[in-house]
């Protein structure tokens, strides 16, 4: 569903992402981790269209996001790291406008809106101001907004950060249940919920692929190691190599 | 085009749910019913004794009245427009929410006008006062109608160009103020170069010492530099145009530059894809 080969990027003399390659099949649940600064965000900017690469190729559902942006848009849901709203809009008010720009018709609108905020709990507060809603209502409704349209693929970039754990866990079953029906590419630091939700880790380190495995493998019962010790070894292996 | 009218109305909605839309909305007309009826007032005291007011008879309604008047409404929008267009990509930006704007399955070209036409209809709503009173006075005055339509058309043809520079400018930027002070600056250079292009000596003013070679270079050069000054004016074109005189240079004028600043808010915003 999602094919990224050699993908570059770099901001000025920084290089966020090096020859990043990684798939992701349909219908998988993949934990994408990495350190603080590893190029998470850059490689799912690169995957919404929102950013360009320096090189490489990135390919959602066999488009080119580069030279088919529109089509890749249509099949992906985004989730924003730092989850930007529109303040001043109900929360209703803004995934009614979220229905419009993903072409859902006319008459479906309602259902859809009513649908989204159904699955997101935020069945209460349509009527409030986006302004006004507490940190882990606007994760909420950053999610419906990815899920407007109901897109087969779902990029999520750090959903359960800054939440309570009652709703982390609330949030965590529902990423679990949507990976039913859509692929779900979801960042994150918290390895506990990688063992929950997810079924593939990506490990990214300064802007390289470092690891790509299924959970099993990387740790869980048979294992001889936790998934802590894998994400600290894959990382300081790296760091080895260049020192 | 659903796309492009799905963006306009959250845009146009978002200046009243903010107070940006209700404060640029009264303050307009305020001051065009101020000036409405001071200019007004004026003119009737003309009509009772020209000439006190050193004219030889009555003067020409439209001339002395209407098309200052409208002249006016069109200078003060060139004077309001960066603040209706400061936010329209720089807020985005700031907020963060171009993050979602542009992974939303739109085109530019939807975005931009879209946005475009939002900012458009805010200056409609603004100038809707003024409406209303010249529409008031037109049922009591006999109006001369090319003249009155004529002027409408102008005050809009000048309010295109200007929120297509604000638009330009403001998605150069991810700061409001800066958006505004940048093309408020702009707004004022046009608006200052027009009026100082008429001021400089028809005639290339080049010492005799010149060789003939070089002389015969620069005077074309001058001449021709002194007419795109002039002609760059921002209110020249509308003077002539509000008197009800129909010349395509003035129009093209405003469409030319609405034109050219909306293709650069297009390259601004596909800047993002160029591959660096
Ligand atoms: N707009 C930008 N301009 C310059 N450098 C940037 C920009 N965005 C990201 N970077 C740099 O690119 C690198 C990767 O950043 P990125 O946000 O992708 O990391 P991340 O893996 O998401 O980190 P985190 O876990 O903290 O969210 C960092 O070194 C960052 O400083
Ligand atoms: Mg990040």
């Amino acid at each position: 569903m999602i094919h990224v080969a050699g993908l570059t990027k770099f901001y000025g003399p920084i290089a966020a992402l090096s020859d990043a390659s990684f798939d992701v099949g349909q219908g998988e649940i993949i934990g994408f981790l990495g350190p603080n600064g590893a190029g998470k965000s850059t490689a799912m900017r690169i995957l919404t269209g929102f950013a360009s690469a320096t090189r490489g190729t990135a390919r959602v559902a066999g488009f080119e996001v580069h030279s088919n942006p529109l089509e890749v848009k249509r099949r992906v849901g985004y989730l924003p790291e730092r989850v930007p709203l529109y303040e001043e809009m109900t929360v209703k008010g803004f995934l009614r406008y979220v229905t419009e720009v993903k072409g859902v018709p006319r008459m479906g609108r309602t259902a859809e809106v009513g649908r989204v905020m159904e699955r997101c709990g935020l069945g209460e507060i349509g009527g409030r101001l986006i302004r006004n809603v507490s940190k882990g209502f606007r994760q909420r409704v950053g999610l419906a907004q990815a899920l407007v349209g109901n897109p087969p693929v779902l990029i999520l970039d750090e959903p359960t950060v800054g939440l309570d754990p009652r709703q982390i866990v609330d949030i965590r079953q529902m990423i679990k249940d949507l990976g039913k029906e859509h692929t779900v590419l979801l960042s994150t630091h918290i390895l506990p919920e990688v063992a929950v939700v997810c079924e593939r880790v990506i490990i990214i380190n300064q802007g390289r692929i470092v690891t790509q495995d299924r959970l099993e493998n990387l740790a869980g019962p048979g294992a001889s190691r936790t998934l802590e010790d894998a994400f600290i070894q894959a990382i300081s292996a790296e760091r080895r190599e260049e020192g | 085009m659903r796309n492009t009218w799905a963006v306009c109305k959250r845009e146009f909605k978002s200046y009243f749910l903010t107070p940006v839309g209700y404060v640029l909305v009264g303050m307009v007309s305020a001051i065009t019913g101020m000036a409405f009826t001071l200019s007004f007032l004026t003119f009737a005291k003309i009509t009772q004794s020209p000439g006190q007011y050193s004219y030889a008879t009555v003067p020409d309604f439209e001339e002395t009245f209407l098309s200052p008047f409208l002249v006016f409404c069109g200078i003060l929008v060139m004077f309001l427009s960066p603040l209706i267009t400061m936010r329209s990509i720089a807020e985005e930006k700031h907020r963060g929410t171009i993050e979602l704007l542009l992974t939303y399955p739109l085109r530019d070209r939807e975005i931009i006008f879209g946005k475009y036409l939002a900012a458009m209809g805010m200056v409609l709503v603004m100038l809707l006062p003024m409406a209303v009173d010249v529409s008031i006075m037109s049922y009591f005055v006999n109006v001369e109608t090319p003249v009155l339509v004529f002027g409408v058309v102008t005050v809009f043809l000048m309010s295109a160009a200007f929120i297509s520079l604000g638009l330009f400018v403001s998605s150069l930027t991810h700061n409001q103020i800066t958006s505004a002070v940048l093309c408020f600056g702009i707004v004022l250079m046009l608006y200052v170069i027009g009026n100082m292009g008429g001021d400089l000596p028809k005639q290339a003013p080049i010492p005799e010492s010149w060789p003939a070679a070089a002389a015969s270079v620069a005077a074309p050069a001058y001449v021709l530099a002194r007419a795109v000054l002039v002609e760059m004016s921002l209110d020249a074109h509308a003077k002539e145009m509000a008197q009800g005189l129909f010349q395509p240079k003035d129009v093209a004028y405003y469409v030319l530059l609405s034109a050219f600043f909306l293709f650069l808010t297009f390259r601004s915003l596909e800047s993002r894809n160029w591959r660096r």
